[in-house]
C-alpha cells in the first residue's frame, strides 16, 4: 500500500489529537488548596506513599512508575510489601522504581522517571515545593481528620477522572458486603465493633483502612471508647490504655499486630496482649465469648477496596467457624 | 603591610590598619578553605545522574537550566553542598564560642539545651500546628531556643552570681534543661500518630534532604544576622580563656558578652536546627579538630571551626549518600558515624605530637 498524503492525514490528526490529549491538563484545587495543573490522562505517575495512595492509584488503574520505599529495582525498602500482600502484584514485573532511599527523596531519581504527576499526602507539603519543578505534584489528605475508608481513592478517581473505574470496583465489593452479611449468624445492625493495633502499645485503629470501611458497610457501629481517648487528630490510630482496653465489651472485637514485620496470626496477637495486657482474654468478654477476629494488618490497613475484600474474607471465615 | 615576629616568637603579617594575622592561622585557614572547595567538588560530582567531575564544573558555570546536569547541579546538589557548608559551619561556630564563654572544653549547643529547645519548638509546631507555613519554622525555632537561653540566664542569674552567671553554671544548667527537653522530644515522638512519629524521627535524627534554594533562603538570614555578634566578640575570647576574672580586670564586659554570646549560639543554632534538625557532637568536635590545625585563638579559631564543621557535615553526606545506597543515613549520624573516628585519631595524634615537643 503506497503512503499518499490523503492516507497520512488521518494518521497524523490522531497522532496529533492523541498527543495533545495527553498534553492537555486542568487544573484542580488539592486538599491544602494549591491549585495544580494535572494531566487529564496522567500516564506516569510517582506516589510519595504506597500504602496510602499508590495502592488506591493502581486499584484505580492509573499507571504507577515510581513509588516512595521501594529500590530501582522495584523491591521494597519498608518492613512490609503492601503491593503483594494487599494487591498481589509484583512491583518488579509491573516496572515500578523507587525514588531514593528511605527518607531521602532522591530528586535526580524522580526526574529520571519523567513523571507527569506526583501524588503525596497532606504530610509532603515541604516536598511538593521541591518536587514542583520536575512535575505537578498533587496533595491528597490521607490521614487528616475526616478522612474514612475509601474517602482518599474515591478523591482521587474525581481529581484525575477514573470515576468509572472506582464506581465499577465499589459496586462488586457492596454485592460482596450483602453475600458476606448474609452469611452472618446474627444481623449487624445495631452491634458494635471495636478494632486495635498493637503496635508499642495497644492503639485504637481510626476509620481510614479497608478493615474498618467493611465492618461498618456490614452494619456494625464503633464501640463507646474510654473517656480521654484522643482520636480526633488524624493518624491511622490513636493509643489507649491497657487498662480501658481490657474493659471494653464490643460485640466484635478485631484485633491485630503492628504491619513492621512478618509476625501475624492469633498465636503472635494473643503473645503480644499477653505482653501489654495480662489477663486480657479472661477479662474481656468478646475473648471469652469468641467474637474476636484476628487479623493480617499488612492486608486490610491500606484504604482501598482490595483490603476491604480481605476484611470481608476474614469475617466470612469467623462467621463459618 | 609587613612580616614581623612577635615576643612570642611567632611571624605575623601587620597591616597598616594595626591588625595583627598570625602566619600560621593564614596558612590554616587558606589550606581548609581549599579542603572545603575540594568536599565540595566531589559532592557536586557524586549522585545519580552521572557526571565527572569536568561535567559538573561546567554544569556549574553555564548556570541554571533545562538540561538534566543543570537540574542536578543547580537545583539539587549546589543547595545541598552550600546548606551542609552553612550549618556545619553554623553549629561549630556556636560551639567554639561557648567552649571559650564557659571555658569548658565540652560546651555545644546540644549539650546546653539550645539545639533541644529550638528542636522541641519544632516538633510541637508540626505536631499540634501542621498546617503552618514552612517559612514560620524558623521564627519557631529561634522562640524555642531564646526560651531555653532566656531559662539558663534566669537560672544561673539566681543562682549564680548574676545576669550572665558563670560558664560552669550555665553548662550545668543546660545540661539539666537538655534532659528535660530530651524527655519532651521522645514524649512527642511516641504520643503522635505513626505516620509523624516516623518524620519526626528522621528529622530528630538530622537530615539534608529538605535543602533547596527556598530553604536556604529561609534560615541564612538567622545565621547571618548572629555575625556581627560573632565578629564583634571574637576578638574577645582570647580573654575570656584567661578566666572571668582576668578578662575583668582587662577591662571586658564580660556579664554583658556573655549575654550577646549565648544570643549568637541561638540564633546559630536555630538555624541549623531548622533545616537540618540537630547535629549532635559537632559543636564539640568541630572547634577541637580546629585546634589541632592550628592552635588559634580568637575571631582565627572561629573561622577555623566553621571551615572544619562545614568540610565534616559535607564530607559525612557525600560518603554516605555514596557508599550507603538505598537506605539514606540522616546527616547528623553520618557527621557521629565518620566525623568521631576522625575526631579521635586526631586528638590521639595530637597529644602524641605535643607529648613529644614536650
Amino acid at each position: 500500500m503506497r503512503l499518499t498524503p490523503k492516507r497520512l492525514l488521518p494518521v497524523i490528526a490522531a497522532l496529533l489529537m492523541s498527543s495533545a490529549a495527553h498534553a492537555q491538563t486542568r487544573d484542580v484545587v488539592d486538599d491544602l488548596g494549591r491549585t495544580v495543573a494535572i494531566p487529564v490522562n496522567p500516564e506516569r505517575v510517582i506516589a510519595l506513599h504506597e500504602p496510602l495512595l499508590g495502592l488506591p492509584l493502581m486499584e484505580l488503574g492509573v499507571p504507577v512508575v515510581g513509588l516512595y520505599g521501594r529500590a530501582e529495582d522495584g523491591s521494597t525498602l519498608m518492613g512490609v510489601d503492601f503491593m503483594d500482600t494487599v494487591l498481589g502484584e509484583d512491583a518488579k514485573a509491573l516496572g515500578i522504581s523507587g525514588i531514593g532511599a528511605v527518607g531521602n527523596i532522591d530528586l535526580e531519581k524522580v526526574r529520571a522517571l519523567h513523571p507527569d504527576l506526583i501524588v503525596g499526602t497532606e504530610r509532603h507539603r515541604d516536598h511538593a515545593a521541591m518536587l514542583s519543578p520536575i512535575a505537578p505534584v498533587y496533595l491528597q489528605n490521607s490521614t487528616a481528620d475526616g478522612v474514612t475508608g475509601f474517602s482518599v481513592e474515591a478523591d482521587l478517581a474525581a481529581a484525575l477522572g477514573r470515576e468509572p473505574a472506582f464506581a465499577a470496583a465499589k459496586a462488586a465489593y457492596e454485592a460482596r458486603v450483602a453475600e458476606v452479611r448474609a452469611k452472618l449468624p446474627a444481623d449487624p445492625q445495631g452491634r458494635t465493633y471495636l478494632a486495635v493495633i498493637v503496635f508499642d502499645q495497644v492503639s485504637v485503629i481510626r476509620d481510614i483502612s479497608g478493615a474498618i470501611q467493611a465492618v461498618r458497610d456490614l452494619g456494625y457501629a464503633e464501640a463507646p471508647l474510654p473517656e480521654g481517648t484522643e482520636t480526633g487528630r488524624g493518624g491511622f490510630s490513636a493509643p489507649i490504655s491497657s487498662e480501658a482496653f481490657v474493659r471494653l465489651d464490643p460485640d466484635l472485637l478485631v484485633v491485630m499486630n503492628t504491619f513492621i514485620g512478618d509476625a501475624q496470626g492469633e498465636a503472635v496477637i494473643r503473645q503480644r496482649l499477653d505482653a501489654l495486657a495480662p489477663g486480657w482474654d479472661r477479662f474481656m468478654k468478646p475473648a471469652k465469648e469468641g467474637r474476636i477476629l484476628y487479623l493480617d494488618s499488612r492486608r486490610v490497613s491500606t484504604p482501598t477496596i482490595a483490603s476491604a475484600r480481605h476484611m470481608l474474607d476474614a469475617v466470612e471465615a469467623w462467621a463459618a467457624r | 603591610m609587613r612580616i614581623a615576629q612577635g615576643l612570642d616568637g611567632r611571624w605575623s603579617l601587620r597591616l597598616h590598619s594595626g591588625l595583627r594575622l598570625r602566619l600560621l592561622d593564614l596558612v590554616a585557614v587558606a589550606g581548609l578553605s581549599v579542603l572545603a572547595l575540594a568536599v565540595a567538588g566531589v559532592a557536586l560530582s557524586i549522585g545519580t545522574t552521572e557526571l565527572r567531575p569536568i561535567g559538573a564544573l561546567r554544569a556549574l558555570l553555564d548556570g541554571p537550566g533545562a538540561g538534566d546536569a543543570a537540574f542536578a547541579i543547580w537545583d539539587v546538589r549546589l543547595p545541598r553542598v552550600l546548606m551542609g557548608l552553612m550549618v556545619g559551619g553554623c553549629v561549630a561556630l556556636a560551639g567554639a564560642m561557648l567552649q571559650s564563654m564557659s571555658r569548658n572544653p565540652l560546651a555545644d549547643p546540644g549539650l546546653l539545651g539550645l539545639s533541644q529547645g529550638a528542636l522541641v519548638a519544632v516538633m510541637a509546631a508540626s505536631v499540634f500546628a501542621p498546617s503552618l507555613p514552612q517559612e514560620a519554622l524558623p521564627l519557631v525555632a529561634l522562640a524555642g531556643g531564646l526560651a531555653v537561653g532566656l531559662l539558663l540566664v534566669v537560672l544561673v542569674g539566681n543562682g549564680g552570681g548574676g545576669a550572665g552567671g558563670s560558664g560552669m553554671a550555665i553548662l550545668l544548667m543546660g545540661i539539666a534543661v537538655e534532659t528535660m527537653l530530651s524527655s519532651v522530644t521522645t514524649i512527642l515522638v511516641l504520643y503522635s500518630p505513626p505516620e509523624l512519629s516516623l518524620a519526626l524521627g528522621d528529622w530528630m535524627a538530622g537530615s539534608l534532604f529538605r535543602s533547596s534554594w527556598r530553604n536556604l533562603a529561609a534560615v541564612a538570614p538567622w545565621a547571618a544576622l548572629s555575625l556581627p555578634v560573632v565578629l564583634l566578640l571574637g576578638r574577645r575570647l582570647r580573654s575570656y580563656d584567661l578566666g572571668d576574672h582576668m578578662a575583668m580586670a582587662l577591662g571586658e564586659p564580660v556579664r554583658r558578652s556573655r549575654l550577646l554570646i549565648l544570643l549568637a549560639a541561638v540564633l546559630l543554632t536555630s538555624a541549623a536546627v531548622t533545616a537540618v534538625g540537630p547535629l549532635v557532637f559537632l559543636g564539640v568536635m568541630a572547634p577541637h579538630l580546629a585546634h589541632c590545625v592550628s592552635p588559634a585563638g580568637g575571631r582565627a579559631r572561629l573561622v577555623l571551626s566553621a571551615l572544619v564543621g562545614g568540610i565534616l557535615v559535607v564530607g559525612a553526606d557525600t560518603l554516605t549518600r555514596t557508599l550507603v545506597g538505598e537506605i539514606a543515613l540522616p546527616t547528623g549520624l553520618s557527621v557521629v558515624i565518620i566525623g568521631v573516628p576522625i575526631f579521635i585519631v586526631t586528638l590521639r595524634l595530637h597529644a602524641v605530637r605535643r607529648m613529644r615537643m614536650a
